[in-house]
């Protein structure tokens, strides 16, 4: 069990995502000089360095974990170790002035960094889109690049603000968001995957759970239309067998189960969550999708 | 009786030099190589800069909680498996590093990681240790006298519930929290804080002070607990006292490693492979073996395959695990 939990656990650290961080007051009255911005950026999580490609300050990215594969360039970068366990003396060598990591980084790591006078910011796991926005602009704000950070916002915004309109109008479908198997785990409403679903005209059916570990008892009662499965590995194809074994629910009576990439889903920057957001609702609405190439 | 002496002064000396030697080679190895040339000239003179840094703030904490905490776990083996004179008996067997383990989650999971500075975790690990050698103790003391075999089985029986109970503490855990209890159980020598670094060097030193005012009983104990009793020894005291120098030796490591398993078992059996079964020799050997082999493996785990860095768990599990084996079948020595 142990096990089992700790393999829903990496992979919810690996795909999980982004920011927000405590104002820097000292930061705010900082002016458009880019020299009075941290020069050696230091990203312990895929997700902050996709942020800073998206904002142009990928040139002062000096080191990211093994997992930043995205965009591509970023797999050439320096490397720290992983999300879990990154390397400290790998980090100080880089001399970093802003390390960037995530809530749920190594507590001693991080510690042990602050000590030595690095300085660490740190980001929650994004609970909402806006919350994600948030946090983005806050990045934007702490690289020197607020004015491209709100414009990538703004587009993102519209963006998911049209597919919403969009998916408004048809009739709403029970949706089941699998995150892991053994234990079957799924996205609650405290997480920002429950977006994804609710933007594009679904209904999360593991929304009002307490915790994500869900029972497939529940899914059978509670009938999803579809049933969408983030890539795990191997387990993947199993799942999808597995489910596949239930002729009661409508999703396996109508062949609606779909598996979607890790990567794109869950480590988003808002730029990606509204990319993921239209892949999604082309899934779900095929109806939509043509209107769309239509126009 | 002298010769006997003169051997043990040669594996002391022999055990002091090694793990000086190994303690400065883990000094040198890493991520970036310091030549070994160096790095007097880098403490003493330069004293700054990135490699300093490397040196005195990453490597050197690391060596010495690697110290206290590899001797304090062999040392604890020693005292438990020489006490209940089972082979199989480890600091972990009781139940300590599950109680530790389960005031950690505890604490993650009410969400007070953030009080008292850094030093909540260890100290609800410790209280989690301490709740649970008193819960061991009382069960298993009737009238004044220690049952062996109740205290083995108290142990283990509370090994499973609190291991149910972090799994349970797991499963309803938000994400955030699950990996805070994950990478406290996966046992880790980075630790900030040179307080509890200081701390662990002082609770495993004293242990073994203290610890050899009864290696003598332990030998008579060794001979079973009637034959001792005719020697002359007060065999309840001396459980007594062994059980809690070696409990709390453990739950100060447990409190500020995290579980770091096989050490507390395998060295000191390898050990007594090498000097015998006597306790006077034991004892101080296999702390130094411990620390040893703890440093050793730190420095692989976090060097093996850069710039990752593995639990050092991991690395005292399979090299230890496979070196034990092989010195087992090779001299076919009996446990």
């Amino acid at each position: 069990m142990i096990r089992r939990l700790i393999t829903v656990f990496v992979l919810l650290i690996f795909y999980a995502a982004v920011f927000n961080f405590p104002l820097d007051a000292a930061e705010s009255k900082e002016n458009s000089n880019q020299a009075r911005y941290p020069q050696r950026i230091v990203s312990l999580a895929p997700a902050l360095t996709e942020a800073l490609y998206e904002l142009g300050a990928d040139d002062r990215l000096k080191g990211c974990t093994t997992y930043c594969s995205k965009p591509e360039p970023a797999k050439h970068k320096e490397k720290i170790g992983t999300l879990i366990d990154f390397n400290l003396e790998k980090i100080v060598t880089l001399k970093p002035d802003l390390v960037l990591g995530m809530e749920f980084s190594d507590r001693r790591t991080i510690e042990k960094l602050k000590n030595l006078g690095y300085r660490v910011e740190l980001f929650p796991s994004p609970k909402n889109f806006n919350h994600l926005c948030e946090s983005f602009l806050r990045l934007g704000k702490m690289v020197g690049q607020e004015e491209k950070a709100k414009q990538i916002v703004m587009e993102a915004k519209q963006d998911t603000a049209f597919i919403r309109e969009q998916a408004a109008g048809v009739k709403k479908l029970k949706i089941f968001w699998q995150l892991g198997a053994k234990p079957l785990f799924s996205a609650t409403k405290g997480y920002f995957t429950n977006d994804y679903i609710e933007f594009a005209g679904g209904i999360n059916i593991a929304a009002e759970a307490s915790s994500g570990i869900y029972s497939r008892e529940e899914v059978l009662k509670r009938n999803p239309d579809v049933i969408v499965i983030i890539t795990m590995g191997v387990a993947t194809e199993t799942e999808k067998q597995t489910w596949k074994t239930y002729q009661s629910i409508n999703a396996v009576k109508n062949n609606r189960i779909y598996v979607v990439d890790a990567y794109t889903y869950c480590s988003p920057t808002p730029k990606g969550f509204a990319r993921a957001l239209r892949e999604l609702v082309v899934l779900l609405h095929p109806s939509i999708f043509k209107s769309n190439e239509e126009k | 009786m002298k010769k006997k002496l003169l051997k043990w002064i040669t594996w002391v000396v022999v055990l002091s030099g090694l793990l000086i030697i190994v303690g400065i080679a883990s000094l040198c190895i890493g991520t970036t190589a310091i030549p070994f040339k160096k790095i007097l000239p880098l403490i003493f003179e330069i004293r700054e800069g990135v490699e300093y840094s490397i040196l005195v703030d990453i490597r050197l904490p690391r060596i010495l909680l690697g110290l206290a905490v590899g001797g304090g776990l062999s040392l604890a083996g020693v005292l438990l498996q020489g006490m209940f004179r089972n082979p199989l008996v480890e600091p972990y067997t009781l139940g300590i590093s599950g109680g530790a383990a389960l005031g950690v989650c505890v604490n993650i999971v009410l969400g007070f990681k953030s009080g008292i500075g850094g030093f909540s975790l260890p100290l609800s690990g410790f209280i989690g240790a301490a709740v649970v050698i008193l819960a061991v103790y009382s069960l298993s003391a009737r009238k004044g006298i220690l049952k062996i075999h109740g205290l083995l089985l108290t142990g283990v029986m509370i090994s499973f519930v609190t291991s149910s109970f972090i799994m349970l503490l797991m499963a309803i855990s938000r994400a955030e929290d699950l990996q805070g209890i994950i990478f406290w159980i996966m046992g880790s020598l980075e630790e900030p804080k040179w307080s509890l670094i200081n701390l662990a060097i002082g609770v495993s030193l004293l242990g073994l002070v203290l610890s050899y005012f009864l290696s003598v009983r332990l030998n008579a104990l060794a001979l079973g607990e009637e034959e001792a009793r005719h020697l002359g020894i007060n065999t309840e005291t001396t459980k007594r006292f062994l059980f809690i120098i070696a409990s709390l030796i453990t739950g100060c490591c447990v409190a500020v490693t995290g579980i770091i398993g096989f050490v507390g078992l395998a060295v000191p059996h390898f050990v007594r492979m090498f000097v015998g079964q006597d306790h006077r020799i034991l004892l101080i050997s296999s702390f130094l073996s411990g620390a040893i082999f703890l440093i050793i493996s730190d420095t692989i785990a976090r060097t093996i395959i850069q710039p990752l860095e593995l639990p050092v768990g991991v690395v005292t599990g399979i090299v230890g695990g496979i070196i034990f084996v092989y010195a087992l079948t090779k001299r076919g020595v009996e446990l």
